[in-house]
């Protein structure tokens, strides 16, 4: 008996700790949606709980999807664009160096390792800057998808590499007395079962790229080429705060990201618990 | 491994003509790294040398920009702040301890799938979109924040707390009457309170050590080294020079991984570092050198009087009480020592005022539960075995003693890697700060931390060089404690 009810009191903690946390976690999020329906003034009023729904200020949707839908376009175009290059860089290289030795392959291997302990700080961000304007890369979102698709495949690489080495070496061995090249080895063999790892890298890429916040805000110089966080930040900056078209547009900025995650939900728990496993 | 033999047989220029293949698919990946990762961290360095104006100026001047940064106030109070910052993180990783730990033990295989789910939420949303809403709720006149504290009646203790200009609230008297204790003891025996809270922090990290081993004199020898040489180097003017500066700092590095050879001991590693650094910025130069001394006399002469283990616990017992004595002076007689005057009429403005920057940005993100930290914690809990539990049930362990004697000692090695990832972002992030509070760092610099410093005099004032030779200095900070730390993860594994 006494038992039973310290584990039903141990049980009510555990839980009444977990929702706590959620609770307080998502409150911001409860927040946004509240006032995206309200006027400054019923801000002001009852900042606590959604009006009488006659109230609602639609509106603030409206208003806010004119500014921010050009921006989550940009994103778009920018985060995809990254993502396929990245991946096919690392497809390319992690194939390469799973499979061969050739000389300078442990160069290449361990100074994709190394880029990960080097910490980048500021300063890099300086010098990245200067060469971005040599490059003639400023105000284009070309230097975005250039820098996110050549930055950070450090991870992807040294998972994928792991998991082509694994892959039985007979299947390629027999794909090559067919005749089939190396990017036929890849389509074929590489690519159809790695699937579930590459999706993963993906949306890590994919959401690293998309919240990029730093670099934009120091390249793009033209409103219609701001990326989602640059794009929020300058409505955000505004002298007179509109609160309800502003966290209409921080909803709507967060919408690309929620649907992607509902699509790719176990994906998502498993990669991140993978790469929290890695470190 | 056929491709390896099949390729021995070739003739050479057959081999080139199949190397270059391998290296045209690895191309894009090369060039990309070396053009985008490599040059621009190795032109910090290389530009850390000139004086840097674009567009104009470029011309080299030495070590000029590290001698003007040594002697940069507003550079070495940017480091004041990441202290307060990794003190106050250590406490916040807490509640996502407790949150792995309570996740663990739920029973129920799909509760436990859907808390993992809606904790990975979170991450979903862009993480501006967190910073905004929350900066909305600090917000003096709409702000959640404020209107809490007002329909709580929080307000009025805060007001009752803080005062006016002309009768200050109960803090500040507070304050005020632990003073004489800070002229009559504090100072004149440990040089400042940071000096009391280094020795308390220099005894538990003594006490924490394992069993008396041969060659314990040598690590004491080790451990004194770095500070004595610090003294040293402070007192002849060494360190006043940037070349000097820089030389004693690498050299400290190699004295802490040679002591982290010999000695061991994750805590050992981790009290020296925040007392090097609370020493480097707020003691007088011999303390540096006296206080591990005494801490480490005082523990020795324990050890030789008592029994090893009473030893060890009496020695923790004193840490753990000077720590507490030191705390306690830090927060009730240095952080509200006059009255602010924002609470009593009802609107504190959190992020425009000197005092209240730091307090806000502590509060920011309440309740500090990360995802990723949480399912880093989680992964090592999954690892312990079901028969520990099991032998731990059976010695009659309840659940508070479960979390205590088997949960945290072996999910250690996951905390470890959680308190790298934050002592490194602590003193790399700057990105919070900038979208916060602005290039400046907010009012009063108060909240300026070093990469917002760099991103400062970069693009601010266009000093690119300069920023390039604080980037070199930041980097060598967290160069040496990742080398430090990895050199400790790998031991333990």
């Amino acid at each position: 008996m006494s038992t039973k009810r310290r584990s039903k009191t141990a049980e009510f903690l555990k839980h009444g700790y977990l929702w706590f946390i959620l609770g307080t976690a998502f409150y911001p999020l409860f927040v946004m949606v509240v006032v995206s329906f309200k006027t400054n003034e019923q801000y002001q009023l009852n900042p606590w709980f959604f009006d009488a729904i006659h109230t609602w200020q639609w509106q603030n949707w409206a208003v806010a999807w004119n500014i921010v839908s050009t921006y989550i376009a940009n994103s778009i175009v920018t985060s995809v664009a990254a993502v396929i290059f990245s991946l096919i860089m690392t497809v390319l290289t992690s194939y390469v160096l799973a499979r061969y030795r050739f000389p300078g392959r442990n160069v290449v291997y361990y100074s994709v390792i190394a880029s990960m302990f080097l910490p980048s700080t500021a300063a890099t961000l300086v010098t990245l800057f200067a060469l971005l304007e040599n490059l003639n890369l400023i105000n284009s979102l070309w230097a975005l998808i250039i820098v996110g698709a050549a930055g950070g495949q450090v991870v992807g690489i040294f998972i994928l590499k792991q998991f082509i080495e694994d892959i039985p070496k007979e299947l390629f061995e027999s794909a090559q007395i067919d005749g089939a090249g190396h990017l036929s080895q890849i389509r074929h063999i590489v690519l159809p079962m790695s699937g579930g790892i590459l999706s993963t890298v993906a949306i890590m890429k994919f959401l690293g790229v998309w919240n990029n916040v730093i670099l934009p805000l120091v390249i793009m110089r033209d409103d219609e080429k701001f990326t989602v966080p640059v794009g929020l930040l300058y409505l955000e900056g505004e002298y007179v705060k509109q609160w309800g078209e502003m966290m209409a547009g921080y909803a709507i900025a967060s919408v690309p990201l929620i649907v992607l995650f509902l699509f790719t939900m176990r994906l998502f728990v498993k990669g991140l618990a993978a790469g929290a496993v890695k470190g | 491994m056929v491709a390896r033999i099949t390729a021995g047989l070739r003739t050479f220029s057959q081999n080139l003509r199949f190397w270059s293949i391998l290296y045209l698919l690895m191309f894009p990946t090369v060039v990309g790294m070396v053009v985008f990762d490599y040059y621009p961290k190795i032109d910090v360095i290389i530009m850390s040398f000139f004086r840097w104006e674009p567009p104009t100026l470029m011309e080299y001047i030495g070590l000029g920009n590290f001698i003007d940064a040594a002697s940069d106030p507003l550079f070495w109070q940017s480091f004041q702040l990441i202290l307060i910052l990794l003190v106050t993180n250590l406490l916040k990783m807490w509640p996502a301890i407790f949150a792995a730990v309570a996740l663990h033990r739920i029973v129920n295989q799909t509760h436990r799938y859907i808390y993992q789910v809606l904790f990975v939420v979170p991450m979903v949303v862009p993480g501006l979109v967190w910073l905004l809403i929350w900066k909305s709720f600090y917000d003096p006149d709409f702000g959640i924040l404020n209107r809490f504290l007002n329909a709580t009646g929080m307000m009025t203790v805060l007001t009752w707390m803080d005062g006016t200009f002309d009768a200050p609230g109960v803090m500040p008297r507070i304050a005020a009457t632990l003073n004489p204790l800070f002229d009559g003891f504090v100072n004149p025996v440990f040089g400042n309170i940071w000096g009391f809270l280094v020795f308390g922090a220099i005894l538990a990290s003594l006490a924490s050590r394992g069993a008396p081993q041969e060659g314990r004199t040598t690590a004491n020898l080790w451990m004194l080294s770095v500070p004595a040489l610090w003294t040293v180097a402070f007192l002849t003017g060494v360190a006043g020079t940037a070349a000097g500066f820089l030389t004693v700092f690498g050299i400290s590095i190699f004295l802490l991984y040679k002591l982290a050879v010999i000695a061991g001991g994750f805590w050992v590693l981790w009290f020296i570092w925040i007392s090097s650094l609370c020493a480097l910025f707020f003691s007088k130069p011999v303390y540096i050198t006296v206080l591990p001394l005494v801490g480490i006399l005082v523990v020795e002469v324990l050890y030789r009087r008592l029994e090893y283990f009473t030893a060890r616990e009496s020695a923790r017992w004193v840490a753990w009480i000077l720590l507490t004595a030191a705390s306690f002076l830090v927060v009730f007689g240095m952080i509200w020592t006059h009255p602010t005057g924002q609470f009593v009429e009802g609107s504190p403005a959190w992020l425009g005022n000197t005092d209240l920057v730091i307090p806000a940005i502590i509060f920011w993100g309440f309740p500090w539960v990360g995802t990723i930290g949480v399912l880093i914690y989680l992964s090592g809990l999954q690892q312990i075995s079901q028969d520990v539990y099991e032998a731990a049930e059976l010695d009659g362990v309840g659940p508070i003693g479960m979390l205590f004697r088997i949960e945290l000692p072996l999910m250690m090695t996951q905390v470890r890697i959680n308190l790298i990832f934050m002592t490194i972002g602590t003193l790399t992030t700057y990105e919070f700060f900038l979208l916060l509070l602005g290039p400046d760092g907010g009012p009063g610099n108060k909240g300026m931390v070093p990469g917002l410093y760099m991103y400062k005099r970069a693009f601010e004032d266009g000093h690119f060089g300069y920023a390039c030779a604080l980037g070199m200095v930041l980097f060598f900070i967290v160069l040496g404690l990742t080398i430090i730390y990895n050199k400790y993860v790998r031991v333990e594994k």
